[in-house]
């Protein structure tokens, strides 16, 4: 899949954003606070494994998600997430020099 | 009263959570101990252990369990070796093997779901993470008590007996278990008790001489110099020793005392101090434990201690007078109140945490009756307490 599709939609990104948070969490967990049914949360944590960017861990019923440290995407999307709340200057300096 | 002018150097050294790096009195079951789990650092995996650490009140059993736990991961650590000490206070998980298997599988998964499976299969979860992460577990069970109260033998046999269905496999939990008395585990099967029964560490009511170290020990964290003298710490001891050789009494005594101090603006701790500290600290002692009850349990004490507080000449009451005084104070709370086979239950709960006692009517009465009675706590202080906490609560929602 294009990177445009994976993270085109909500639910994935908010699914992405809450296990960067909060490292790994059963699917009921998960689709609790992304608030929508289990079948697609299912879909959605497959479509994300299946691009290497999370594993799950099987406990008897339970399976926990968590992110794929091993995989570059995985990384490179944890690393956007971290970025992305860290408030920033404005590019004023980028106008100055331009000036 | 200005920090500067305070008798405490550093109060959190009287803690009762605080374990100090020595423990006085109590080397040689310190030795012990580390001698049963030799093995752990020696050869983790091939066996696995079960202790029994049984004594009254204060006198070191979670404080030598917590200070052991700490040096031997420590010591594991050095060696490369993954071994983990997980304490457990059974009482504060209610005595459920459910919950205390939860928590002990949340210290490696935080976000373990906490429904839709039984005790067992956590269990086996518990075990899978285990080798999973080639980790070795000491469970400490404080409190053992509440755990078998509440669902009798199963528990600790399923605890001593996992090997059995892993043949071959390497051995992952040992166990520490907390008792304050033998009795306990008396009504247990043969089988389950003998298993447990073959380590025992008797830790004996600490004596006037060992309290006087324990609280000097103390007195040189926690104050400031020259602020306690030698008498306090006398009288403390001497109290103390009267209260069964407890510690903890005593180290809350202590701190109790240095409290008055500062309040009192006195740059020492005289003795008076721990006079006023006695009588006020039987009132709250229990303090702890009635933040932990649920919000039936604490309405259904409430009852029982506006039942005592209405009754002055009583000494015990029945359950039905208690059930009566429960529906006012639901009402009051604008709470339902549950029925009489759950308020039996809660009945349980706080006469296994020493709340309440209980007994059966005896000959002369018709039928058996429930009878309860508040041994130690002033009815006043109970309600007020109570009252408290539930208007917290029932605020909060």
């Amino acid at each position: 899949m294009q990177i445009e599709e994976v993270l085109g939609n909500r639910l994935r990104v908010k699914i992405l954003k809450i296990l960067n948070q909060v490292k790994e969490l059963n699917v009921s967990e998960i689709a609790r606070r992304i608030n929508a049914n289990h079948k697609t949360t299912m879909k959605h944590l497959k479509i994300l494994e299946n691009e290497g960017i999370l594993y799950h861990k099987r406990f008897g019923r339970i399976r926990l998600y968590r992110f794929n440290i091993n995989s570059a995407k995985a990384r490179a999307i944890q690393s956007l997430m971290e970025n992305w709340d860290k408030s920033e200057e404005p590019a004023k300096s980028f106008r100055t020099t331009v000036k | 009263m200005s920090a500067n002018r305070s008798v405490f150097k550093d109060e959190a050294k009287l803690d009762i959570n605080y374990v100090p790096n020595r423990l006085p009195h109590r080397e040689a079951e310190m030795r012990l101990l580390t001698e049963f789990f030799s093995f752990a650092l020696a050869a983790p995996g091939k066996m696995a252990q079960r202790v029994l650490v049984v004594g009254d009140v204060g006198t070191g059993k979670t404080a030598l369990s917590q200070r052991f736990g700490a040096d031997i991961t420590q010591q594991a650590k050095q060696r490369g070796i993954n071994l983990h000490c997980i304490h457990v206070n059974c009482r504060q998980y209610r005595g459920s093997l459910f919950l205390i298997l939860h928590y002990a599988v949340s210290t490696f998964h935080p976000t373990f779901p906490k429904r839709g499976f039984s005790a067992e299969e956590l269990l086996n979860i518990f075990l899978q993470v285990l080798d999973e992460q080639n980790a070795h577990v000491i469970l400490v069970l404080d409190e053992l008590e509440s755990l078998i109260e509440r669902e009798g033998a199963e528990p600790v046999y399923k605890l001593t007996r996992l090997q059995e269905a892993r043949f071959g496999k390497p051995q992952r939990i040992s166990l520490i278990c907390i008792l304050k008395s033998l009795k306990s585990i008396e009504g247990l099967d043969p089988s389950t008790r003998s298993t447990l029964q073959s380590n025992i560490i008797r830790l004996e009511p600490y004596s006037r001489e060992q309290l006087i170290d324990i609280l000097n020990d103390r007195v040189q964290l926690a104050f400031k110099p020259f602020t306690v003298p030698e008498e306090t710490v006398n009288l403390i001891a001497e109290i103390a020793r009267s209260e069964g050789g407890n510690a903890r009494f005593a180290i809350e005594l202590l701190w109790r005392a240095g409290k008055y101090a500062d309040a009192e603006d006195f740059s020492y701790v005289p003795p008076e101090f721990v006079r006023k500290a006695v009588s006020s600290i039987y009132a709250i002692a229990r303090k702890s434990d009635l933040a932990t009850l649920t919000l039936h349990e604490k309405l259904l004490l409430l009852g029982l201690a506006r039942f005592f507080k209405e009754n002055s000449d009583r000494a015990y009451a029945s359950l039905t007078e208690v059930e009566r005084t429960y529906a006012v104070v639901c009402e009051e709370f604008g709470v339902q109140p549950h029925t009489h086979t759950q308020l039996w239950k809660y009945l349980q709960m706080l006469s296994a945490l020493g709340i309440i006692k209980k007994s059966v009517s005896s000959a002369g009465q018709r039928g058996r009756t429930t009878l309860l009675c508040l041994p130690s706590i002033p009815v006043k202080e109970l309600e007020k307490e109570l009252t408290t906490l539930l208007e917290k609560e029932v605020e909060g929602g």
